[in-house]
C-alpha cells in the first residue's frame, strides 16, 4: 500500500516508510508516508499543478516548503471541517486526508475563469478603483458579485466548526522561536543555566534547516546532534518543547502569542481534545531564531508549476525523499543556491544547467559542474516555457547579450535570504539594511527580545550555533539565571557570496506576489501613478496583503520600486510589520467562548426552582432572569404577564430581585461617605430605615439609583440597579480610595451573599405572617413604610426585611443568605398558597414600575438629570455631593429640557411603541420639531390600554396636551396624550397601607 | 402551622455530578466542592491595620496575612484578599461573623461572605495544566508555593485562589473561591478545560 | 500589557480597568463652577509619559496611579491611590 509515488526516492529522508498513508487530492486517491506534508506527498506522486491563482486563475504549483508558501493553498478536510487556504507545505499528511484545489471551476485542469488571463490588461494594479467607478449603482448589482465570483481563494465551510479550541497561559524566563541550530543552541544555553524555557517550533519535527541541509556539528552528523540536543533538553524539567506551535506575535510587557496546532495532524481530534490552542506566553526574554526565508527572483513565467525555491527543492529531496523534478535547472545569484545542485547530483538527479547571475563561480562549483556534466551559464532566466503540466524549457539571457535555452522539468531559484524580521518588527521597529548580505536584519526589537542566527542575518551554520548559544545564555542571565551553561557546539561557516538580483526584464508576466497576482509591471505602474511610498504601493497593488503577508514578495516588490524610483532599497524602506506571523483561526481566539459559553452566566439563587416552574428566561447582562411564568392555556407572553400583574395588584406575588447589586458600606464615616455619593442625605437616616437614593456622575447626569438601608450606626446596606452593579462598586471604590481617602469607610460586595425577593400586593402581610416568626410585628406601626430590619423566620432562619415598593403595592423585600434562596421561593409558594400567591417575572415587574411611574434603565440613560426624572427636589442644598456643581449648569437646568412624563394613545386600542418621536400636533415631523421620544411602554392591565413613559420637552407643564407619536421606523403615526407619569395610585396610599 | 424547612443548597448543587468525567483512565484532575463553611471578610478601618493584626493574632494564634498568602491555623484559614483585608474560612460557626464581631470591634469591619462564594478544590497531575487555561497566574511550584494566594480572575470572574497543603500523595492542591452566582458557569468552564485530562468529581463537607 | 500591582504583583491587562488622567484633583466644595468644569472636562492626552488611574477590579480592587508612556506602553511607576491600604495610615 504505497501506490505509485513515482517521484519518491528509494531511500533516505525523514519519512517513516513503515507507515504508508492514503489521501485524496481532488478526489483522486494517492499515497504518502508518515512524516510527509501534503506538499511533499503530492510531489512524490508527481502532482505539479496544485491550484489556480487569485486574480488570473493561472496554474500554480508548489513554490516553498514552509509557512511562507504563496501558491499551494488547498481546502483541507470536508463538510463542517472544511478549512480553506491551508498551506499544503505545512499540512501534515494523515491517513484519509482529503484536500481539494481552490479557485477553479469546473476543474483544476480546465478552469473557465482562466480566460481572465486574456483580460489581463484590465486587471492591473488599482483596477477596482479605475474600472468599476461608473455608474455607481452598477457596483453592488453587477461588478462586485462578478468580481467576488472571479477572484478569491477557498470556500469557508459555511457551517459551525464542530471542533473545540482553547486558550492557555504559560510563563517562562526565555521563550525561543524556532528550533534550528540557533534555536536549539539558545535552548541548551538557557536551559543549562537553570532558566525556565519554552521552545516553540512551527514544524512537527525539531531541527529547522538542518533537516534539509544537514551539516556537521561537534563532529556529528546534524541528525545525531539534533537528537543529542533534544534528549538533553527533554531531560530538563523546566524546559518545555512545543512543536506544531508558531510564535505569531509579541505584545506589551513580554507577552507573546503562539498558536499550537494540537490535533491538526489528525483527521478529527480525539474525544475531549482540542483542535488548536492559543497560548499567551509571559516571558522575561525572547530569542527569535526563526531563520530566514529564501527569496525569489522575479522573471517572466516565474509562477509556472515546477519553478521552486532552491532551498525548498533541497527540503523535498533530502527531508522527504521526494523529487520535484528529474532534470533540474538552477538559477541563483549566490553561493548558497548551489547546494541544490550539489543535492541533485548527490541524489542522482540530472542538473540541466546552473544559471548564475554573478560574474564568478567558485572553483569547487566549477568542478562540480564538470563532474555532473552540466553547463554553468552566466546570466539570468528571462522566461519559462511551460504551463499547467510544469516547466519545459527555460530562456536565458546570457551576460553579454546572447540568449540561450535550457531544457528542464524543474527550475530551482535562489535570490538570497531574507531574515524573518516579523517578530522583531511588531512594535514598529524598522529592520535595517545590510549591504553585505543584501537583506534587512532586525533592528529596534521590542524590549527583551533578541534575534540570533539566520533571523539575525548570520547564515553560516557555525555562526548560527554561536549566536544562538550566546543569545540563549544572555537571555537567561538577564532573567536572573547564572548556572553553568557548558560548552558551545561548533561547526564551520559556509562561504557566502551574493550579487543582488531582484528582477529580470523580459516579455510576459513576472510575478512579485504570487498569492495576490501582483506583477513587476504592477509595481512599475504604481510608481508611475504616484504610489511610490511602500505603504501606498502595498494598498494600491495589494502586494503582500494576502494570507502569506508577502513573505516571499515584499522585499522583491520594494526592491523593484526602489529601482524604478531611483532610490536605494533602505531609502525605500519596508512597510510596517504586524502580527500574526501566520494566519490564526478566529476559533482559536474565541477558544471556549462560543455558543452557550460565549460569556459567563450568572444564575439567581432561585434559578432552578424557576426552571421547575417553567419560567421563560431572559438574558440581562450575564444574568438569566425569569421573564414570566407561562401557564397552560395562555396564548402569549402578554396574557401571562397581564395575569401576573393582576394577581399582584389584587392578591400577592413575588419576584427574585437578587440581581440587584448589593454593597455593605461599613465604618464610622459610612454616612458621610454616602452623603457625598448620593444627591440626598444618608447620614441623617435612622437605623432601621431605608431610603431611595440617586447618584450623579460628576458631570451632573444621573448615574444610578437604588434603596439604601441603615442596619447599624456604622453599617449601611446599599443596592444598585442590576445593570450597574459592577460599575457602581468600581465608582464607590474610586470615591473611597481616590476622592475621599480621609473617610473611614469600607466597602464589600455582598451581591451574591443574599437572595432577595420582592413580595407585593395587598395580601403581602398575610403571606409574611405565615413565614415570619409570629413574634415579629409587621403592622404599619411596627414595621412602617421604608422600615428595614432583621427578622426571625419560622424554622429559625434569620432574614432581613425591607418595606419598600417598586410596584406601588403594599410590598416588602426579604433577604436570606443565598443558599436558602431556593428554599425561600418554595416556602413563599407554601406560605402564600391560601392567598393565591403568584410568582412574577421581570416583565410584570416592568409593567408595574411603568404604571407607578418609576424610572429605570431607559430613563436613566446617561443624558438625564435628577430634575428631568422628576427627582430634582431630592438634591440636597446642604452638602457637597458628586455632580452637584455641574448639575446646576445652565443647559442642565434649562426650562425646555426633555423630562419624564406619562404617555398614552388617545385611541385606547392603539399599541404604543418605545422609540416613537413626540411631535406637536400640526407640525411636520423632523429634527426641528422633535420634542422627545417614548422611552418605556407596557400594556397596563389597570388602565386596560398601552401606556408609557417618555422624555418630552417641558413635559410636566403640558399634561393633558395631545401630541403626535411619530414612528417612521415602523411607519406609524398616532395621537397620544401627555399625562402624569404615575398612572397608578398617585397618592401612594396602597404602598403605605 | 408547621415550621418551614430551610434546605441549604450549594450553588453547585445541580451542576456537580459526582464521579468520573471526560477522558477515560486515571483522572488527571480531581475536583472537589467544599460545602458548608463560614467565610468572613475582615477589613481594617482607617489607620487601624495594626490593631486589626493584633486582634487577629490574639484570636488565631498566628499573624494574619499582609501579603498575598493563605495561612492555616488550627481551625481556620486566613486568606489575603486585598490591602488591609483578609478572609477567614472556617467550619461549624467557630469563626462565624457573629463569633468574630467582638474580636474586631473598632479595628475592622466584617462582612459575611459565607453564602457569597463557592469553594472548589483542584488537584491532580494535570491540575496546573488545566488551571493554565483559566488563570493568568504563574502556578510553577517555585513561584506559587504552598500558602501562596492571589486575588485574581478566571473567565472574567473574580476569584480568590490559593495553594493549600499538598495531598498525602504529594500532589499540589489549589483552592478557589468563586462568587456564588458565577459558580455553575465557572464549573462548566473548568470541566471543559479538564475534560481532556480526565476528571474525578466529588464534594465534601470538610475543609482541607 | 502587564501592570505590577503594588499589592498583588505583576498581572495581565485584563484584570485592570483604565480610567484616565490622574492629574486633575477634585476641587473643594466651594471652588466654583469653572474649577469643577476644568476638573470634569479638561484632560491631558499626552504622547509620552502620563499619570493614569487604573483599577485592579479583577484582583484586589485597589485604585492605582500608573505612570505610563503612551507611545511605548512602558510603565515606569505604579503606586496605590491614597485610600488604598489606608488602614496603615498613622499605624
Amino acid at each position: 500500500m504505497r501506490g505509485d509515488q513515482a517521484n519518491r526516492l528509494n531511500d533516505g529522508g525523514l519519512i517513516d516508510r513503515s507507515t504508508p498513508l492514503n489521501f485524496r487530492f481532488d478526489g483522486k486517491i494517492l499515497f504518502g508516508f508518515k512524516g510527509d506534508t501534503l506538499a511533499s506527498a503530492l510531489i512524490a506522486n508527481g502532482v505539479k499543478l496544485v491550484g489556480r491563482s487569485f486574480k488570473y486563475h493561472r496554474p500554480r504549483g508548489i513554490l516553498t516548503a514552509g509557512s511562507e508558501e504563496p501558491n499551494a493553498l488547498v481546502e483541507l478536510r470536508s463538510g463542517a471541517r472544511r478549512e480553506p487556504n491551508t498551506k499544503a507545505t505545512t499540512a501534515e499528511l494523515y491517513e484519509g486526508l482529503e484536500a481539494a484545489s481552490q479557485n477553479r471551476w469546473p476543474s483544476l485542469k480546465f478552469d473557465v475563469m482562466s480566460v481572465n488571463q486574456l483580460f489581463a490588461p484590465i486587471f492591473v494594479a488599482g483596477f477596482y478603483y479605475k474600472t468599476f467607478m461608473w455608474p455607481a449603482k452598477f457596483w453592488e448589482a453587477i461588478y462586485e458579485p462578478a468580481i467576488r465570483r472571479a477572484a478569491g481563494l477557498g470556500r469557508a465551510a459555511g457551517v459551525s466548526d464542530p471542533d473545540h479550541y482553547d486558550k492557555a497561559w504559560a510563563h517562562c524566563d526565555v521563550v525561543i522561536a524556532g528550533s534550528g541550530p540557533a534555536g536549539l543552541a539558545a535552548a541548551l544555553a538557557a536551559g543549562r543555566s537553570g532558566a525556565r524555557v519554552i521552545l516553540c517550533e512551527e514544524d512537527f519535527v525539531l531541527g529547522g534547516r538542518l533537516l534539509a541541509d544537514g551539516g556537521t556539528i561537534d563532529g556529528l552528523p546534524a541528525a545525531e546532534w539534533i537528537a543529542r540536543a533534544v534528549a538533553e533538553l527533554e531531560a530538563m524539567p523546566d524546559v518545555r518543547i512545543m512543536t506544531r506551535t508558531t510564535l505569531f506575535g509579541v505584545y506589551d510587557g513580554g507577552t507573546y502569542g503562539a498558536i499550537e496546532r494540537v490535533n491538526d495532524h489528525l483527521p478529527v481530534p480525539p474525544k475531549h481534545q482540542v483542535r488548536q490552542r492559543l497560548w499567551r506566553i509571559v516571558a522575561k526574554r525572547c530569542v527569535v531564531a526563526a531563520g530566514a526565508i529564501e527569496r525569489p527572483i522575479v522573471f517572466a513565467g516565474n509562477d509556472t508549476p515546477g519553478v521552486m525555491m532552491a532551498s525548498a527543492m533541497r527540503s523535498y529531496i533530502n527531508r522527504y525523499a521526494a523529487t520535484p523534478a528529474r532534470r533540474i535547472a538552477l538559477f541563483t545569484n549566490n553561493e548558497d543556491g548551489w547546494r541544490t545542485a550539489e543535492t541533485a547530483i548527490a541524489t542522482g538527479l540530472q542538473v540541466a544547467a546552473v544559471i548564475d547571475a554573478r560574474p564568478d563561480v567558485s572553483p569547487a562549483h566549477r568542478a562540480l559542474a564538470g563532474r555532473g556534466g552540466f553547463p554553468v551559464l552566466h546570466g539570468s532566466v528571462s522566461g519559462v516555457d511551460g504551463g499547467k503540466n510544469g516547466v519545459r524549457k527555460i530562456s536565458v539571457s546570457l551576460t553579454g547579450g546572447a540568449r540561450g535555452e535550457v531544457e528542464a522539468d524543474g527550475l530551482a531559484v535562489s535570490g538570497g535570504w531574507n531574515p524573518a524580521v516579523g517578530l522583531t518588527s511588531y512594535h514598529r521597529g524598522r529592520p535595517k539594511w545590510r549591504d553585505d548580505i543584501a537583506a534587512f536584519v532586525p533592528d529596534g526589537a521590542p524590549p527583551g527580545m533578541a534575534a540570533a542566527g539566520a533571523a539575525n542575518g548570520a547564515f553560516g551554520l557555525g555562526a548560527c550555533l554561536r549566536e544562538g548559544f550566546e543569545a540563549g545564555a544572555a537571555a537567561a542571565r538577564d532573567a536572573g539565571h547564572s548556572g553553568n551553561i557548558g560548552s558551545m557546539s561548533v561547526a564551520d561557516d559556509e562561504a557566502f557570496s551574493l550579487t543582488p538580483l531582484w528582477h529580470v526584464a523580459g516579455k510576459g508576466k513576472a510575478f512579485v506576489d504570487q498569492q495576490h497576482d501582483v506583477t513587476a509591471s504592477d509595481v512599475e505602474l504604481a510608481q508611475r501613478e504616484g504610489f511610490e511610498s511602500v505603504e501606498h504601493l502595498k494598498r494600491y497593488t495589494t502586494l503582500g496583503m494576502a494570507t502569506d503577508q508577502g513573505k516571499t514578495s515584499n522585499i522583491a516588490g520594494l526592491a523593484i520600486m526602489a529601482a524604478v524610483s531611483g532610490k536605494s532599497i533602505p531609502e525605500t524602506g519596508t512597510t510596517i510589520y504586524r502580527p500574526p506571523y501566520v494566519p490564526v483561526a478566529i476559533g482559536a481566539f474565541a477558544g471556549h467562548h462560543r455558543d452557550e459559553n460565549f460569556h459567563a452566566t450568572r444564575l439567581t439563587p432561585s434559578h432552578h426552582w424557576a426552571v421547575e416552574q417553567g419560567a421563560v428566561f431572559v438574558d440581562t447582562g450575564l444574568w438569566k432572569r425569569a421573564q414570566w411564568y407561562p401557564r397552560a392555556g395562555e396564548k402569549d407572553w402578554l396574557e401571562s404577564v397581564t395575569r401576573e400583574v393582576k394577581a399582584v395588584r389584587s392578591g400577592v406575588g413575588f419576584c427574585d430581585v437578587s440581581t440587584l447589586g448589593k454593597i455593605d458600606v461599613h465604618g464610622p464615616d459610612a454616612g458621610a461617605f454616602l452623603d457625598r455619593v448620593y444627591i440626598n442625605a444618608f447620614s441623617s437616616l435612622a437605623v432601621g430605615k431605608a431610603r431611595y437614593g440617586l447618584m450623579l456622575r460628576e458631570d451632573g447626569i444621573v448615574y444610578d439609583d437604588g434603596t439604601t438601608s441603615r442596619l447599624a450606626e456604622d453599617h449601611y446596606f446599599l443596592t444598585t440597579t442590576t445593570a450597574k452593579a459592577g460599575l457602581v462598586m468600581q465608582h464607590l471604590e474610586f470615591c473611597r480610595q481616590v476622592l475621599f481617602p480621609e473617610l473611614d469607610v469600607q466597602l464589600t460586595s455582598v451581591s451574591d451573599q443574599w437572595a432577595q425577593f420582592s413580595i407585593a400586593g395587598p395580601k403581602t402581610r398575610d403571606l409574611l405572617k405565615e413565614i415570619v416568626d409570629p413574634a415579629e410585628d409587621l403592622s404599619s406601626e411596627g414595621f412602617p413604610f421604608m422600615g428595614a430590619r432583621e427578622v426571625a423566620l419560622r424554622g429559625g432562619l434569620k432574614a432581613r426585611l425591607f418595606r419598600i415598593s417598586f410596584s406601588g403595592e403594599m410590598a416588602f423585600e426579604i433577604s436570606v443568605p443565598a443558599r436558602y434562596g431556593e428554599a425561600m421561593a418554595r416556602n413563599l409558594m407554601i406560605a402564600g398558597k391560601p392567598f393565591g400567591v403568584t410568582p412574577y417575572g421581570t416583565e410584570a415587574l416592568g409593567v408595574m414600575r411603568i404604571e407607578k411611574g418609576h424610572v429605570a434603565g431607559p430613563e436613566l440613560n446617561g443624558t438625564t438629570t435628577a430634575a428631568d426624572l422628576g427627582l430634582g427636589k431630592m438634591m440636597s442644598t446642604k452638602k457637597d455631593f458628586i455632580g452637584r456643581v455641574m448639575a446646576a449648569r445652565e443647559a442642565l437646568v434649562a426650562p425646555n429640557r426633555q423630562v419624564v412624563v406619562g404617555i398614552k394613545p388617545t385611541d385606547k386600542a392603539r399599541r404604543l411603541r418605545s422609540g416613537a418621536h413626540i411631535i406637536p400636533k400640526g407640525e411636520t415631523p423632523g429634527p426641528e420639531n422633535d420634542q422627545g421620544y417614548v422611552t418605556s411602554v407596557c400594556f397596563s392591565p389597570v388602565l386596560d390600554q398601552w401606556i408609557g413613559l417618555g422624555l418630552v420637552e417641558r413635559g410636566r407643564e403640558r399634561i393633558g396636551e395631545i401630541v403626535r407619536a411619530h414612528d417612521p421606523l415602523r411607519g406609524e403615526d398616532y395621537d397620544v396624550e401627555l399625562c402624569n407619569s404615575v398612572f397608578y395610585d398617585p397618592d401612594g396610599g396602597r404602598q403605605r397601607g | 402551622m408547621a415550621d418551614f424547612s430551610w434546605d441549604i443548597r450549594s450553588p453547585l448543587d445541580r451542576a456537580l455530578v459526582a464521579g468520573p468525567y471526560g477522558a477515560q483512565g486515571e483522572a488527571g484532575v480531581s475536583l472537589t466542592e467544599i460545602r458548608d463553611f463560614d467565610l468572613v471578610q475582615v477589613m481594617a478601618r482607617r489607620g487601624k491595620a495594626g490593631e486589626m493584626m493584633k486582634a487577629a493574632t490574639a484570636r488565631f494564634g498566628v499573624a494574619a496575612p499582609e501579603t498575598p498568602k493563605a495561612i492555616g491555623t488550627a481551625d481556620a484559614t486566613l486568606i489575603w484578599s486585598g490591602p488591609d483585608q483578609f478572609l477567614v474560612l472556617s467550619k461549624d460557626g467557630k469563626h462565624s461573623i457573629e463569633a468574630l464581631d467582638s474580636v474586631f470591634a473598632g479595628s475592622a469591619s466584617l462582612s459575611d461572605q459565607s453564602h457569597a462564594r463557592a469553594l472548589i478544590s483542584v488537584s491532580g497531575d494535570k491540575a496546573r495544566a488545566m488551571l493554565a487555561k483559566l488563570s493568568s497566574i504563574d502556578l510553577h511550584p517555585d513561584v506559587f508555593g504552598v500558602g501562596a494566594a492571589a486575588a485574581t480572575s478566571m473567565d472574567h470572574t473574580s476569584v480568590t485562589l490559593w495553594r493549600g497543603q499538598d495531598r498525602a500523595d504529594g500532589q499540589a492542591v489549589f483552592d478557589l473561591l468563586v462568587f456564588a452566582t458565577f459558580a455553575a458557569s465557572l464549573w462548566h468552564t473548568i470541566l471543559d478545560a479538564a475534560a481532556e485530562y480526565g476528571v474525578t468529581i466529588g464534594h465534601s463537607e470538610d475543609l482541607a | 500589557m502587564r501592570i505590577t500591582c503594588p499589592f498583588c504583583g505583576e498581572r495581565e491587562l485584563g484584570e485592570f480597568t483604565y480610567l484616565g488622567d490622574a492629574k486633575p484633583q477634585r476641587p473643594a466644595a466651594d471652588a466654583g463652577e469653572d474649577a469643577v468644569y476644568d476638573y470634569v472636562y479638561l484632560r491631558d492626552n499626552i504622547a509620552g509619559v502620563m499619570s493614569e488611574h487604573w483599577y485592579h477590579g479583577g484582583g484586589c480592587r485597589a485604585w492605582l496611579k500608573v505612570t505610563r508612556n503612551t507611545l511605548t506602553h512602558e510603565i515606569s511607576a505604579v503606586e496605590p491611590a491614597a485610600g488604598a491600604g489606608a488602614a496603615k495610615v498613622g499605624a
